[in-house]
């Protein structure tokens, strides 16, 4: 039995601008997300993985086709079990770090005793404690986006759509947000998608990556990751299953990259 | 406190005291012997230390009519109440137009005429209109501080990040929520950087507006014109100096409430560690 769909975008597409100006961004796209599973959207710059992001999140309104989250359309608003993790630093800068993780609760008006239990377990599970009354401006990049993320996470979304959410941050910060997130969605089994332009975070993080090709983007390839679960993302790097499907990846991303338009 | 700064201190000492000896000395020694009135620098203009502080000590006394105590009240009232009126207004019109994008449009032209209007050139008016107490003084200030709020809290409500708007989105605000937790906040960021010029240029306008104010509700302003009646120049440098510490001491307070309002700012945090 396959587990249900809970995110089918068909027939996607996106066009900026408007006549003469025309830029197509997202040629047809059509793929399901199932219940609980991690997809990253891997492809070259400009090939629209963050227009489709933008669009399943009601940001962008699609020029054709149509997003169906949980049997209903995404028409403008951001459906309610949807989470949205940025690229850019959406921290709130005048908060600090504990009033930024409660703002969720806040707004759903959940009561201050159950708020301050839940922001405290958040801080925990991020490695934040010490940090509770620090701004964002006297943190790290990484911290910052630890922030964001618990922020997301804090108000339990079932779905969460990360925008290469850490593409600002370097290697090693990145092999750390790598470990906790694996380990935070172990534990919670949310339906991700994940955008980004490195071939390794997707094979890390993703059970199916989506590869798509250059500008308009279309679906090149639907690629199962097929390494076991839990992930241990140092180790993962050494295996032979991972080199290997690396090189299999990287073949088929390589030849967009090399492709002229 | 380092050797340095007590170095930087006596200096500032030093020079201090040799001003107010050199201006001392110079208005009382003649020019020409037994010429009168001759003098190296004519304190009839420029008045001597010895002579301000007489009259001040005078001007602070009760028996006079009304004393520079009750005058320097007199100007601080107004400035304050300039100030917190027209950082009110400034800021509820500047993040009104700058969220409403066609009110924006429309005011436009009229908050730019008026704004290029030198508001010296209102008092009259405005006295006209108000009469000679404390309120023309307050309009005034008003309607300086007013701009300067306006134009900062209108960019500011302007430019607030977009994305910081989704995420509270995705994170379930209303559209109130949004208006109190992102876009007022990020508003009040600029509001605030627009505080230490906006007590100044009010500290301005109430002192215009005292120069043709007249007695009732006098302030330092009116001293100052007082003392061009009657060529004081000891009583117009005792209005000077009381002015200057009035200036320093607001500003000095309103840089310590800007620093706590916007202590999440990186230079503020700095600072601080």
């Amino acid at each position: 039995m396959t587990p249900r769909v809970r995110i089918s975008i068909r027939g996607l597409s996106k066009t900026f601008g408007s006549g003469p100006r025309e830029v197509p961004a997202v040629s047809p796209v059509s793929f399901d997300v199932h219940e609980g599973e991690f997809v990253a959207i891997v492809g070259p710059s400009g090939c629209g993985k963050s227009t489709i992001l933008n669009m399943v999140g009601g940001l962008i309104t699609p020029s054709g086709g149509e997003i169906v989250v949980d049997e209903q359309r995404v028409e403008g608003a951001p459906p309610s079990q949807v989470g949205y993790v940025f690229q850019k630093d959406t921290v709130f800068p005048w908060r600090t770090v504990e009033r930024n993780i409660a703002l969720g609760l806040e707004y759903r008006n959940v009561p201050p005793v159950e708020r301050a239990a839940r922001v405290r377990a958040a801080i925990a599970l991020a490695g934040l404690q010490g940090f509770e009354d620090a701004f964002p401006a006297t943190l790290s990049g990484g911290m910052r986006q630890r922030v964001a993320l618990m922020r997301s996470l804090v108000v339990d979304p079932e779905i969460l759509l990360m925008d290469e959410p850490f593409g600002a941050l370097d290697t090693h910060t990145k092999l750390d947000l790598h470990a906790e997130l694996l380990s935070l969605w172990q534990a919670r089994r949310q339906t991700v998608i994940f955008v980004t332009h490195d071939l390794s975070e997707a094979i890390t993080l993703a059970d199916r990556i989506v590869v798509m090709t250059r500008r308009p983007g279309r679906v090149k390839l639907l690629y199962d990751v097929e390494l076991p679960r839990p992930r241990d993302v140092i180790r993962l790097r050494e295996s032979d299953e991972y080199l290997r499907e690396y090189q299999e990846l990287w073949h088929a991303l390589g030849a967009e990259f090399r492709a002229q338009p | 406190m380092t050797k340095d700064r007590l170095r930087v201190l006596a200096w500032q000492l030093v020079i201090l005291a040799a001003v107010l000896a050199g201006w001392e000395y110079l208005t009382g020694i003649k020019a020409i012997s037994k010429t009168p009135g001759l003098y190296w620098i004519d304190p009839f203009f420029i008045s001597r230390p010895s002579a301000i502080a007489a009259r001040f000590l005078y001007l602070m006394s009760p028996n006079v009519r009304l004393s520079i105590w009750q005058m320097a009240l007199s100007t601080v009232q107004s400035t304050v109440w300039g100030f917190l009126v027209g950082i009110s207004t400034g800021f509820l019109a500047g993040l009104v137009l700058g969220r409403r994008d066609r009110l924006a449009r429309i005011f436009e032209p009229y908050i730019v005429a008026f704004n290029s209007l030198p508001r010296i050139a209102l008092v009259p008016l405005i006295t006209m209109i108000f009469g000679f107490g404390l309120l023309a003084k307050i309009v005034l200030a008003w309607s300086i501080v007013f701009f300067i709020v306006f134009f900062n809290t209108f960019q500011g409500a302007r430019s607030v990040d977009a994305d910081l708007i989704h995420s509270a989105r995705f994170l379930g605000a209303t559209e109130r929520q949004i208006m109190s937790s992102v876009i007022i906040p990020s508003a009040l960021a600029w509001t605030f950087a627009a505080l230490t010029p906006s007590i100044s240029f009010a500290l301005i306008g109430v002192v215009v507006g005292e120069f043709i104010g007249g007695e009732s509700g006098g302030g330092l302003g009116y001293l100052i014109i007082q003392s061009l009646g009657t060529l004081n120049a000891a009583d117009m440098m005792v209005a000077l100096f009381t002015l200057g510490v009035i200036g320093i001491v607001m500003a000095l307070g309103i840089k310590q409430v800007e620093a706590r309002l916007l202590r999440w700012r990186p230079e503020y945090q700095k600072r601080r560690s």
